[in-house]
């Protein structure tokens, strides 16, 4: 067999398995409902914040731990405990995607938390009412 | 209702209609200058020729007058127009109308398009023979890019976005009744002012990123368009010396781009760090690798005749890549994985269409023969057909993806052979090897930054996938099936088990390469030559280990470590061992130096770097989650001192300076703590007094036979405000840092860190939460109101209290001085540290009512737990009495820092980087004008 044979073999079989593995390494979304169906299993989960209900950050007592509730987008509601302290401007948020798992007790423990706000790149136009 | 018909007040519509009309001539231009070069190629004629170059010039005229139109509209402020009441706003200092000029994505498009324009214009002075297929590229580009500025509608398509739509024309606005105001403008006060720029952007990083990043872009599309013309015109190696110096240009600008990214990210904006594996960053990173790849792949092939196919294919890749990138940040299909990519507003088809079409103008260009071009073609138009006719736009694209890969294969056999194979100790080979490294490297980045394409890709699929799923019962295929792939959700891990090995084998190929020589080497000389580089390498590794106590757990880590380290002894040196100290030829090795310097400055300070923010207050977060880090922030009360890393730190006060709101924290040095005698000091839950003085160790149990005796009867008060024993106390003040809050109703607030530099290291620092009322200067946060019985127990975050019992004071002292119409009331409390329960304290706040109102209060403030408590209210019920407290906290903030080691490292490398490169492109310029 020649050389570059053995290189070309050697490179798809690696770039295989860098694609595999992009795969594998994936997590997934999921909804509340499935992520409390499954606790202990690592999901992404989208939705938006409660705004009604009680966001709680207490630094005195942990300066990492903020409390809220999150609805995702299918509806369901779950109380959220994230590892995180509170992002500024946490209630303006428009989106968040959390990182974590559910308990079996019925609460999410997430680990990390992305967060788009409506101000950052396409705030809606607020002229409508105008 | 026809909203044409009406004349509306102070609107400035020529300028908007301007702009229209020049996008509509920059895409006339582009396409003159396409179909006329185009002819040019094949014909070879001069007069096609000229024609081209008036419509590439056409195309650059309208262009500019794009851009001019559009600053036009920005200085002057006509918030009637979308794009300046979006990006801009009156208060805004010019140097930002700049920024706010590309913050859009019609106005990064236009940024992109500029520089094609510009570098299109050089070609077209000093391309010579290869002008016309050159320039037929560029014209297919500025076709494409134009349109994406043209915003007009096709039927329901939308073809493009344009920046010169006035807000009333908006499609989300049409029908509106405030549309149908002539004086609309007028009338509604949101007109009067832009909605600005995000505070995040509003740093010069954001005046010179995006330039230089967009050249950078650009410049990929040159050598792009040099291996298509050498492929059409049939003179397979030509094109690579004039393709050269572009490439490594290219190589320069995209890499500064890239690093000065990461240097914003990492000096204005609290990402923590300057690299985080975001799509977006990924995006501009890939082309980079490939980029590098292609160039020296050239290298190769000009020396030797090997490697021309992969010459030609990571070229072409790199620009595709460029195309990509553009499709993935802009068409929307990121979606919640990135912080800072654009949103879709239906650019999607658009941008697919153009990335495909360069898919198709590359293979196309490597097929052999005509026929094999035109069969191609067809099967491509036949796909593209049946794709939107019957909306099975996945499975056509899927199938023109494969056979694109089909063909390129075969196309393969077009390319000449070298008679022999290469050997296996030449620098061609292992320049080769080197290259497809980093297109393996580019691969992996961009498999795991398009989860969500592949989401979108398996979604035909499925039907089978469930199938399949069940009867392997493999969880991870019925994931596949849900196409809901999320990104990695350790991202820093998984690129790091790939990136890691590539970095270390590329690192080492750039340690030794040079010392090969074309051919054949004498390896004997080879090891002589590299035997002190080698040497040093290892003993630069022994040091970095045992300095950063790097275990054998981290092997990978090590072996990059001594890679890198040897590929920049080695680059030094080579200077002198192979080019004997000429500074001219120095350009490689100087570039290959910054490389390997960049590369063990990111491995050194991101897996040394150490968040010292640690909080030891409070709750410890692993009783709830096991997977929960234990508190990356920490909590600093306004006049304590506490130790943090290598210091102590100490919040003394905010400041507002205009927008901004300074948090001053001043850093002090750790010193052993004296003690005197008679000091006392607790140890769980024993007191001990010292009985001499004394510099403390750096353990009580080493101090206490000596130094320290317990003692054995002492009031219980004692022991609760008795502090504990400590090695170290503060020391002088060494620096201060303010890292602030910079505080924008309208975008939301940001915290820009604070940085401290030391020659070794960084102490980085940011605010995570603070008080931002800038008017409240009491020392305490925002109060909270408990109300509750007389007799209940209110638990706050830092303590219990015990509402023992209410006093009406009568005294004769106080009502002398107040009068009878006064009433004063004491709350007597039992106040405990929620953290401790052995210790106790008194409060005992007072109000003072006067006709059933509470009129003062007098609040009571228990230090050793950092709270006032005060009496708002009391109120007699039938219940009991009900009592109104309000619970202050000292002011305090919420900080992360973070320390990281060795960083200044990567920052040499990257200007030993720059410089490298530029060095080598003005060395190889010189050498074709010679």
């Amino acid at each position: 067999m020649k050389r570059s044979h053995i290189i070309a073999i050697a490179l798809i079989a690696v770039a295989i398995a860098a694609l595999v593995s992009s795969l594998y390494d994936s997590s997934t979304y999921a909804d509340l409902e499935e992520a409390l169906a499954n606790p202990g299993t690592e999901y992404h989960v989208v939705g938006t914040l409660d705004r009604s209900a009680e966001i709680v950050y207490e630094p005195s007592r942990n300066a990492s731990l903020t409390e809220f509730t999150m609805v995702d987008l299918e509806g369901n509601t779950c109380r959220v405990k994230l590892a995180k302290a509170k992002p500024t401007d946490f209630e303006r948020s428009e989106r968040l995607v959390l990182i974590g798992e559910a308990t079996s007790d019925g609460e999410f423990h997430a680990r990390d938390m992305l967060m788009k706000c409506p101000s950052k790149y396409n705030e809606e136009n607020r002229m409508v009412g105008a | 209702m026809n909203n044409e018909a009406i004349a509306y007040v102070g609107e400035h519509t020529w300028a908007g209609q301007l702009g229209h009309v020049l996008a509509i001539l920059s895409l006339v231009g582009a396409l003159l200058a396409l179909v006329a070069y185009g002819t040019s190629t094949r014909r070879g004629d001069g007069s096609w020729t000229r024609l081209a170059r008036g419509g590439f010039r056409l195309h650059s005229v309208a262009v500019l007058g794009i851009i001019a139109v559009l600053f036009i509209m920005l200085l002057n402020h006509w918030f009637e127009y979308d794009y300046v009441w979006k990006h801009s706003n009156r208060t805004m200092p010019l140097r930002y109308i700049f920024s706010c000029f590309w913050e859009g994505q019609e106005g990064s498009f236009l940024l992109w398009t500029f520089w094609h324009v510009v570098l299109g214009n050089v070609l077209i002075w000093k391309a010579r023979e290869w002008e016309a297929p050159v320039m037929t590229v560029f014209a297919l580009v500025q076709a494409f890019l134009a349109t994406m500025l043209l915003g007009i509608y096709l039927g329901d398509v939308r073809i493009g976005s344009s920046p010169f739509l006035l807000i009333r024309q908006m499609p989300e606005n049409i029908g509106l009744p405030w549309t149908a105001l002539p004086n609309y403008l007028e009338r509604i006060p949101q007109f009067a002012d832009g909605r600005g720029l995000n505070p995040l952007l509003q740093n010069y990083w954001m005046t010179i990123h995006p330039p230089t990043l967009f050249l950078g872009f650009a410049a990929t599309l040159v050598p792009f368009a040099y291996a298509i013309a050498g492929l059409w015109k049939g003179r397979l190696r030509d094109w690579m010396a004039p393709a050269l110096p572009w490439t490594f240009f290219g190589v320069m600008v995209l890499g500064t781009g890239i690093l000065m990214g990461g240097a914003w990210a990492y000096e204005a904006l609290s990402f923590g760090g300057f690299w985080a594996w975001d799509p977006v960053e990924n995006a501009s990173l890939v082309p980079w690798l490939t980029l590098v790849g292609a160039g020296h792949l050239m290298l190769v092939n000009k020396r030797k005749e090997t490697s021309l196919f992969s010459a030609f294919g990571l070229t072409l890749i790199t620009f595709l890549l460029v195309l990509y990138s553009t499709f993935l940040t802009r068409s929307g299909v990121l979606g919640d994985t990135s912080v800072h990519s654009f949103t879709g507003e239906g650019m999607l088809p658009g941008l697919l269409v153009f990335m495909l079409t360069f898919v198709w103008l590359s293979v196309v260009s490597l097929l052999p023969d005509a026929g094999a071009r035109k069969f191609f073609t067809g099967v491509a138009l036949a796909l593209l057909l049946i794709g939107i006719l019957l909306e099975l736009y996945v499975a056509a694209i899927l199938v023109f993806l494969a056979l694109a890969i089909g063909w390129t294969v075969g196309a393969y056999r077009r390319f000449p052979k070298p008679e022999q194979e290469e050997g296996l100790w030449t620098r061609e080979f292992w320049m080769f090897i080197g290259s497809l490294v980093l297109l393996l490297s580019a691969a992996q980045v961009t498999f795991s930054t398009s989860v969500p394409v592949f989401n979108l890709l398996l979604e035909p699929f499925q039907a089978p996938l469930t199938k399949l799923g069940e009867s392997t019962g493999s969880e991870w295929i019925k994931s596949l099936a849900g196409a809901k792939l999320a990104p990695p959700s350790d991202a820093i891990a998984h690129y790091n088990k790939w990136q890691v090995p590539f970095a270390f084998i590329v690192a080492l190929l750039v340690a030794f390469t040079q010392y090969l020589r074309w051919k054949s080497t004498d390896m004997k000389r080879f090891w002589k030559q590299l035997a002190l580089s080698l040497a040093i390498a290892v003993v630069i590794t022994v040091i970095g280990v045992v300095l950063l106590g790097y275990q054998l757990a981290e092997l990978d880590l090590i072996a990059l470590f001594f890679a890198t380290a040897f590929a920049a002894v080695a680059n030094a040196t080579w200077i002198w061992k192979g080019l004997k100290g000429s500074f001219d030829k120095a350009g490689s090795s100087v570039a290959h130096v910054g490389f390997a310097l960049v590369l063990l400055g990111a491995l050194v300070s991101t897996s040394r770097q150490d968040e010292v923010s640690r909080n030891s207050q409070g709750m410890d977060l692993r009783f709830l989650n096991e997977g929960f880090s234990n508190s990356t922030d920490i909590l600093l009360y306004q006049g304590d001192t506490v130790r943090m890393g290598d210091h102590y730190v100490h919040y003394r006060e905010k400041r507002a300076e205009g927008v901004n709101l300074y948090f001053e924290v001043d850093y002090f040095d750790v010193k052993p703590r004296q003690y005197r005698q008679g000091d006392t000091v607790r140890v769980r839950d024993i007191l001990f007094t010292a009985n001499d003085d004394h510099v403390a160790s750096p353990e009580f149990l080493l101090d206490q036979p000596t130094h320290w005796t317990p003692l054995e009867d002492y009031p219980r008060r004692a022991l609760w405000h008795a502090r504990g024993w400590s090695s170290t106390q503060p020391g002088e003040q060494l620096f201060q840092l303010e890292p602030f809050v910079q505080l924008n109703p309208r975008f939301g607030n940001v915290a820009e860190p604070s940085t401290r530099h030391w020659v070794d290291r960084d102490l980085y620092t940011h605010i995570r939460y603070a008080d931002l009322d800038t008017g409240d200067t009491s020392g305490f946060m925002p109060p909270r109101l408990y109300e509750k019985l007389l007799g209940d127990t209110i638990v706050t975050p830092t303590s219990v209290l015990v509402m023992d019992s209410l006093r009406t004071v009568r005294d004769s002292v106080t009502l002398a001085m107040l009068g009878p119409e006064y009433t004063v009331y004491m709350l007597r409390m039992r106040v405990r540290d929620l953290y401790d329960s052995q210790r106790w304290f008194e409060a005992r706040p007072v109000v003072i009512y006067r006709d059933g109102q509470p009129v003062a209060s007098k609040g009571f403030e228990v230090p050793d737990l950092r709270v006032r408590y005060d009496l708002a209210s009391v109120e007699r019920a039938e219940e009991g009495t009900r009592i109104g407290l309000n619970v202050y906290e000292r002011e305090f903030l919420v900080m992360q820092a973070i320390v990281f080691p060795g960083i200044n490292i990567l920052w040499i490398g990257c200007v030993l980087l720059f410089l490298g490169t530029l060095m080598a492109v003005r060395q190889r310029l010189k050498r074709r004008n010679a």
